[in-house]
């Protein structure tokens, strides 16, 4: 309702001023309003409060008082611009500073400016934010940051420990039991025939279970960035890895066009090896057939299906495939450690997806996994 | 004539599985020893207790060693002159690219890493027989 009067527009004009006021004090912001001459020409209570100064201390000192760097420039930067441009583009564009109490002590602070028009000439408001706590909170994070990169290198070297220094007595084991078992079959007794391959079969499961060990450490250890992967040339380049696999069991191995992803490549090529080489191995007869696919889940997702017509997996061992080194099959029908789907696991939540697997027993296995669009 | 082949290695199981390995591979191969390679060069320059030793058609070298390790070896025989012609593989445990690099970089002949089972172990050896003693052309043994 539009005042009438002389009276009632300049009671409306202080009711206004109230309420602005009001607001200004009321903001949890330290709010401070500067003049082109770089002085302080309003403030509120939380400026008060966060500098330490009374309010009739500030009114009229130059904001480089409690702000002594960045302030400036930032004000010539934003007066090269018009007051439209400087508050279009201000949303968002905090600048973190060094705020100074009166105490001369001092804190980190983020502000953010927008010009107002005014008759005295473009006055610039600025929010002052104090930033203490979450500058603490950013240290700490960093600190946690070192720590991991540090137990990272230590497993690294554990892991390389592992390989070579543990290797090398194992070899000598496996080796002269393979040498024994070479120069004495059928010399000695039928007893220390079986002694000798039990001795050289558990030699040999050691070194491949150190071995896939490596390999599943090393998937943290040796992970590198996430780039933009073509996922079609990493599956045919597993398909080439896996191609004696593929030949001897005669299967037929097909797949959709397939997205670019961001992944790292070798890993999402260890990935579709293990996944297809699984497909593979664990065949139902008749011919084996392998599908792969992808498909669009919200903007920015890939979800995979590696489908197989394969044994199939009972319900109850849905998640416990994925553990590591868990088999479900004895030993001497299956080959393998029980490493690969644990590895794949850990792959695809390396890059920040998740794996599962749909499955009946005779009606084969389709692995779904997300990976993140390019 | 017999093939006079030098081992360079400080494990006594790797040495025993390496002869064994020559020895069902081709009878007629002299396998000699270096367990250090301070030993290898004195071997190479017929020097101390190595006076009367034979130059050898082929090193086999490893490349952890005391003293003086696979690598210096190497740089000596491909850096010597009347050495430097003797084809030299380094039979390592290492798979790590780096020592690849520098390997090819020092001019080792090949590369070549044990395999961990005895099998393929013996199946490698024979493949080296059978390429650098066999099909390779080695150059004529002159007086060094």
């Amino acid at each position: 309702m539009l005042p009438t009067g002389n009276k009632d527009a300049e009671k409306h004009l202080a009711q206004m001023e109230g309420r602005y006021r009001g607001l200004l004090e009321a903001a949890p912001d330290a709010m401070v309003v500067v003049n082109q001459g770089g002085e302080i020409v309003l403030l509120n209570l939380q400026a008060e409060k966060q500098f330490g100064y009374r309010r009739d201390e500030l009114i009229g000192q130059k904001v480089k008082n409690i702000i002594p760097e960045g302030f400036a420039e930032r004000l010539v930067a934003d007066g090269l611009r018009s007051a439209a441009d400087a508050l279009a583009q201000q949303i968002g564009t905090g600048i973190e500073l060094i705020g100074r109490r009166k105490n001369g002590s001092e804190f980190p602070i983020e502000i953010m400016l927008s010009p107002l028009e005014s008759a005295e000439g473009i006055l610039v408001t600025a929010a002052i934010r104090d930033i203490s706590l979450r500058k603490k909170a950013e240290a700490h994070l960093l600190q946690k940051v070192e720590e991991l990169n540090r137990s990272n290198e230590e497993l690294e070297q554990f892991a390389s420990f592992a390989s070579h220094d543990l290797q090398e007595p194992l070899r000598m084991v496996a080796s002269y039991t393979q040498l024994l078992s070479k120069r004495y079959k059928g010399k000695l007794d039928s007893d220390a025939d079986e002694f000798i391959a039990f001795a050289v079969d558990g030699a040999s499961r050691m070194q491949r279970l150190i071995q896939d060990l490596l390999a599943y450490s090393r998937v943290g250890t040796r992970g590198k960035d996430l780039l933009a992967t073509a996922s079609e040339d990493a599956l045919q380049h597993a398909l080439i890895n896996l191609r004696g696999a593929i030949e001897e069991s005669g299967a037929l191995v097909t797949h959709d066009l397939l997205p670019t992803v961001l992944a790292d490549e070798m890993q999402l090529i260890q990935l579709f090896q293990n996944l297809v080489g699984n497909a593979i191995k664990y065949q139902s007869p008749g011919v084996p057939r392998v599908h792969i696919s992808a498909a669009r889940n919200g903007r920015k997702k890939w979800v995979f299906s590696v489908q197989d017509n394969g044994l199939g997996i009972d319900s109850q061992y849905f998640e416990k495939i994925f553990g590591m080194f868990q088999r479900l099959h004895k030993r001497d029908k299956f080959a393998g450690t029980g490493i690969g789907l644990a590895i794949c696991k850990k792959i695809v939540e390396r890059h920040g997806g998740s794996i599962s697997v749909e499955s009946k027993p005779g009606q084969g296995s389709t692995f779904r996994f997300a990976l993140a669009g390019s | 004539m017999p093939i006079e082949v030098l081992l360079v290695e400080d494990s006594p199981g790797d040495v025993r599985l390496t002869q064994e390995a020559f020895r069902d591979a081709n009878r007629s191969i002299h396998l000699h020893v270096a367990s250090d390679g301070v030993e290898a060069m004195a071997f190479l320059r017929h020097e101390g207790a190595h006076v009367h030793a034979p130059r050898p058609d082929l090193i086999l070298l490893d490349l952890n060693l005391p003293k003086m390790d696979g690598r210096e070896v190497l740089a000596h025989i491909k850096g010597d002159d009347s050495l430097k012609t003797i084809p030299t593989i380094i039979l390592t445990t290492s798979a790590a690219e780096a020592d690849i690099v520098k390997s090819y970089q020092l001019h080792a002949n090949c590369y070549l890493c044990k395999p961990v089972q005895f099998d393929e172990f013996a199946s490698l050896v024979k493949s080296i027989n059978d390429f650098w003693l066999t099909k390779v052309k080695l150059p004529q043994r002159q007086s060094g």
